[in-house]
């Protein structure tokens, strides 16, 4: 008797649930809480998991952009000032939960959102973004494919990935004398990567190199040296690495136990970043390195100062050198920021529109989406690592020194 | 033929690195019985103990690695002493079960007490090479090969020559009778278990000094014991440092040969095609063969 | 209401329950914002994993740690047929669902003889391994850098289906592996799958075929795991091999009928629920330190329920001690 009432209550509460429900569904509030006096944007960061170490980084850059903003009074919408309020949310490096996080905002009338960390998170997050009417700047998702899809309201401040490892092979070409022969690209094998790499072995075949065989390890390798051992014997003059942070310095410490010694290394991402030179040391001397941001970049805007300014900030808030990575991601803030305030509204489809139609100067670089939404007209800068330093070297209109040639020595 | 040589160097000193990430893997499970999925978490917690004696004492990591064994040894006797001995009658799912919300909180207060950064331990000469015959021997791994190889035969002595390896090896074949003979397995068992906390944490403080690592890296030091611990067979010593070096030359040696990552497809092929004809792996047996399974 | 005996309510409770709950899942959808559905969705795919996992893993005792090559498997063929096919999602899912049985049945015939743990590491092998080649065979698969499923345009045959028509799949994914769990645990094939995980020889010496329940079983449970596979690939548009023969995706599944209580029926559905929930609530209230919570909760939660939740209520109401002490004192040394 017990069970068969327990039955009935259960079975009349869940009907009653499915038919009183109807209509009550809906998205909450659209103002993003411009009422409340603050203006909310969505970031979604990878503080736990595999790229934990550059989502730490990212999210450096939204605060102190929210600071600096919110310094100046904040966000100047029609008449009000709002004060920036960036919400985090951890998706754990993996895509279906960045993507997932991007839902759980737009539930909370959130429209607008700022990129995760890498190319994988933002694709899966700008699918979203474009079936729920948000608007999201990318501030580290690379890969070409992303703006390849004919997505209009995902804008990456970043250059493209197949720009990545081909400006090092551009700097080499220009700036090293005696002029090198040959080069070798060494890849991980995500798409990022990849994409990248392509992009460098094109390049330099169009630059006259002698390009050989693109060597492949799985994404995240910290053992490389199957690759390096094939690519020895061929001894070539240009190693380029088309790798995160791990395989990056996995190449230069096991190129180093195997003796292979080229003119030079030059990797993506990995020299950049602040890690690379405190695990490697000395051996990081006159490694080249692709970036997207230095600290010699031209271009200054009012929260920011100029891109030495910016360096200082970042240095007093978090006790390290700038990295790319902050740089990005803050440029990502102010672009929105830039575009709210022409657009006078915080209404996702205006600020969509105003971002489109965006050309302002900033201390990372001319903010200017093109047609798919990529920052195409900004240069990809090289660096080397020079007394322990990043220290630009090309392209030579803001090179702070010269370039080290050959950078590997032996 | 000079970069055959090399890859063959090469892919044994790496081997036997993998090896010593792997013994006390192999020896928890062939003992107690426990998939300690943690196990990855220790090898980076012992890179990190090595990694901050060198910072802030200037301690080089090979002599720092006393004191991360004895550090690591403490941790791993204490969680198996109060935690894992509480469940480790249960099937085996759920210790694993059990060492699977340690991870989570090892690797994650890993996370917050050293942050994500990518970490190395610098020494002068590690990256440095001797060069025999055109062959490069790197240094540090040369060091970390031999100091594995020299870790395992010791195991193997201290398991069958003293009264504390031989409680363990008498446990891990049978706890009752063990138990009857005097044998107290709460402390054999922790014992047991630090001494492969011991181990993982020595293998991490090489690892660190040859590599990178941070604490995301943990699941892979994992994964990788699991397939070098069965590919050589459970619970010998020997089978982790035979399957540390077969998977080690394997991956070179494909590695030279193959284009892409396809190494990695054959690594597994050869796991399972081992497995399938020799399921107690490549030097299993012994006696662990006639072990009752609870 | 007609009076319902102890005998009837044996016969057609859960089926009932099962209804019920089906039933609320579908008003708890229309009581949802968009992103909560989705979040919801994703419970649901557990429940679907963790109980298919339960027939091969929790019922047959044979655990599969390369369970997540069925899931890798019905994804791709999914998106890959998807996309250089242009096959429509709904005869992609079945056939997704048929492939990675198929897959089942030919690494199950070598590798379901062995046992305990060589079984459980030679399956992870056989993930690890289609993994890479799925990586490396980037013309069809995209490798490393993903495979879009087209959803917008003339190249997509089939509309995408949105958070609330993914809910509806899900939902449907779930409310099958019930189904299949319930038919499977009170028949004689049931029967048999129990027997084998008792002690596989005896189950032989009294007539039963072994091998062919086993087989049976692991296909099932990787139709089951294909099918979720495929709808998680359509669900996320771009996928990735990194993602869908993630270790960690086993790993829950595996969490999760364990915890919930392995080889019943209701035990993978109460903690898939409970788990996703749980690590879902404390991602979004505690960003920094959620999954050291997450870790604490799972060591006290094996602690003091060994052996999951349905079979400790089981057990308790049998002896009538419900105190987790003598619980505590069951596994201890």
């Amino acid at each position: 008797m017990k069970t068969s009432r327990i039955l009935a209550t259960a079975t009349i509460a869940a009907v009653s649930v499915a038919l009183t429900g109807c209509g009550s569904k809906g998205e909450a509030g659209g103002d993003a809480g411009a009422s409340s006096g603050t203006l909310t944007i969505g970031a979604s960061i990878s503080l736990t998991g595999k790229t934990a170490r550059e989502g730490v980084l990212t999210q450096e850059g939204y605060q102190l952009c929210q600071e600096k903003v919110n310094a100046k009074g904040g966000v100047k919408v029609g008449d009000k000032m709002l004060k920036l309020d960036i919400k985090y949310q951890d998706d754990t490096s993996k895509p279906d939960t960045a993507a997932s996080l991007v839902d759980q905002f737009n539930d909370q009338g959130i429209k607008l959102i700022l990129g995760s960390y890498g190319s994988a998170n933002t694709e899966a997050q700008a699918a979203v973004i474009e079936r729920n009417n948000q608007v999201m700047v990318d501030s580290s998702g690379a890969d070409n494919n992303i703006f390849a899809k004919g997505y209009k309201r995902t804008f990456g401040v970043l250059s493209p990935a197949t720009e990545y490892a081909a400006s090092i092979v551009k700097a080499v070409a220009e700036l090293a004398s005696p002029k090198p022969t040959s080069v070798v690209v060494l890849s991980a094998d995500d798409g990022f990567s990849k994409r990248a790499a392509d992009g460098a072995a094109k390049a330099a075949k169009d630059l006259g190199f002698t390009v050989l065989e693109t060597q492949y390890f799985p994404n995240g390798a910290t053992d490389v040296s199957a690759s390096l051992n094939k690519v020895k014997a061929s001894n070539p003059d240009v190693i380029i690495g088309s790798v995160h942070l791990a395989e990056g310095v996995a190449i230069i410490k096991q190129a180093k136990e195997l003796g292979v010694v080229p003119k030079v290394f030059g990797e993506t991402v990995a020299p950049p970043t602040p890690d690379f030179v405190t695990t490697l040391g000395k051996d990081a001397e006159g490694v080249l390195g692709s970036s997207q941001w230095t600290k010699s970049a031209a271009g200054s805007d009012d929260y920011f100062g100029t891109a030495k300014q910016y360096d200082a900030d970042i240095q007093a808030k978090f006790k390290h050198e700038a990295g790319y990575h902050n740089a990005e991601a803050s440029a990502a803030c102010l672009a929105f920021v830039l575009a709210i305030q022409k657009a006078g509204s915080t209404d996702a489809n205006k600020v969509r529109d105003a971002l489109a139609a965006l050309d302002a100067p900033s201390f990372f670089a001319q903010l200017k989406f093109d047609a798919v939404g990529m920052n195409s007209t900004k240069p990809m800068s090289v660096i080397q690592i020079q007394g322990g330093k990043q220290v630009t070297v090309w392209p030579k209109a803001s090179a702070e020194a010269a370039l080290i040639w050959p950078g590997t020595t032996k | 033929m000079t970069g055959f040589l090399q890859a063959t160097v090469y892919g044994l000193l790496q081997g036997g690195l993998l090896a010593l990430v792997a013994v006390g893997f192999s020896l928890v499970w062939g003992v107690m019985n426990v998939v300690n999925l943690s196990h990855g978490a220790f090898v980076v917690l012992g890179a990190y103990v090595g990694w901050q004696l060198n910072t802030s004492l200037g301690l080089d990591p090979f002599l720092g690695m006393v004191i991360v064994a004895l550090v690591l040894f403490c941790i791993g006797y204490a969680v198996q002493r109060f935690l894992i001995n509480l469940v480790v009658n249960g099937p085996i799912f759920i210790t694993l079960l059990l060492t699977f919300g340690l991870e989570l909180l090892l690797v994650q207060g890993m996370n917050i007490v050293f942050t994500a950064n990518y970490q190395s331990i610098p020494t002068s000469y590690a990256g440095n090479a001797i060069v025999l015959g055109g062959i490069q021997v790197p240094l540090g791994r040369l060091l970390a090969f031999l100091l594995a190889v020299g870790i395992t035969v010791l195991l193997v002595k201290v398991m069958a020559n003293t009264r504390i390896g031989m409680s363990i090896m008498a446990t891990g074949m049978d706890r009752g009778a063990a138990r009857l003979m005097g044998i107290r397995a709460r402390h054999v068992y922790a014992l047991t278990f630090g001494i492969a906390t011991a181990l993982a944490g020595m293998a991490g403080t090489m690892v660190g000094t040859v590599g990178t690592f941070n604490p995301a890296a943990a699941g892979g030091f994992t994964l990788l014991s699991f397939v070098i611990a069965v590919l050589g067979g459970l619970g010998n010593m020997y089978g982790a440092m035979v399957g540390g070096l077969l998977m080690g030359l394997v991956q070179a040696w494909g590695g030279y040969y193959l284009s892409g990552t396809w190494v990695n497809a054959l690594a597994f092929l050869v796991l399972v095609i081992v497995l399938m004809f020799r399921p107690s792996g490549l030097v299993g047996k012994a006696f662990y063969a006639a072990r009752v399974e609870v | 209401m007609a009076t319902v005996t102890p005998a009837l309510w044996r016969r057609w409770g859960p089926w009932a329950l099962g209804l019920v709950g089906a039933l609320a899942a579908l008003g708890l959808q229309t009581q949802l914002y968009t992103g909560q559905v989705r979040t919801v969705a994703t419970i649901f795919m557990f429940v679907a994993l963790a109980l298919s996992w339960n027939l091969i893993g929790g019922y047959t005792g044979y655990a599969s740690f390369g369970q997540v090559v069925f899931f890798g498997l019905g994804g791709y063929f999914a998106a890959v047929t998807m996309t250089h096919l242009h096959w429509s999602f709904w005869v992609a899912l079945p056939l997704a669902g048929l492939a990675a049985a198929a897959y089942a049945v030919v690494i199950g015939i070598p590798l379901l003889r062995l046992r305990g743990h060589y079984f459980a590491i030679a399956t992870l092998g056989v993930a690890e391994g289609t993994r890479e080649v799925v990586i490396n065979l980037d013309g069809l698969t995209g490798g490393g850098g993903g495979i879009t499923v087209p959803t917008v345009g003339a190249a997509a045959a089939t509309k995408y289906l949105g958070n609330d028509g993914f809910y509806l799949v899900y939902l449907a994914l779930a409310v099958l592996a019930l189904l299949i769990t319930g038919l499977v645990s009170r028949s004689k094939f049931g029967f048999a799958m129990r027997a084998i995980h008792q002690d596989e020889d005896a189950a032989a010496a009294v007539g039963i075929n072994t091998t062919r329940t086993k087989v049976l079983t692991f296909a099932l449970s990787g139709l089951l795991t294909g099918l979720v596979g495929a709808t998680y690939a359509f669900q996320q548009v771009t996928i990735y091999p990194e993602r869908l023969f993630d270790v960690e995706i086993t790993v829950l599944m595996v969490v999760m009928v364990v915890i919930g209580g392995s080889g019943t029926v209701l035990g993978p559905i109460i903690g898939a629920v409970a788990l996703q929930f749980l690590s879902e609530w404390l991602r979004q209230n505690y960003t920094t330190v959620h999954t050291l919570l997450l870790g604490i909760i799972i060591i006290i939660a094996v602690i003091l329920l060994p052996q999951g939740l349905v079979n400790y209520l089981r057990e308790a109401r049998r002896n009538g001690d419900y105190s987790l002490l003598a619980n505590v004192r069951r596994y201890r040394l």
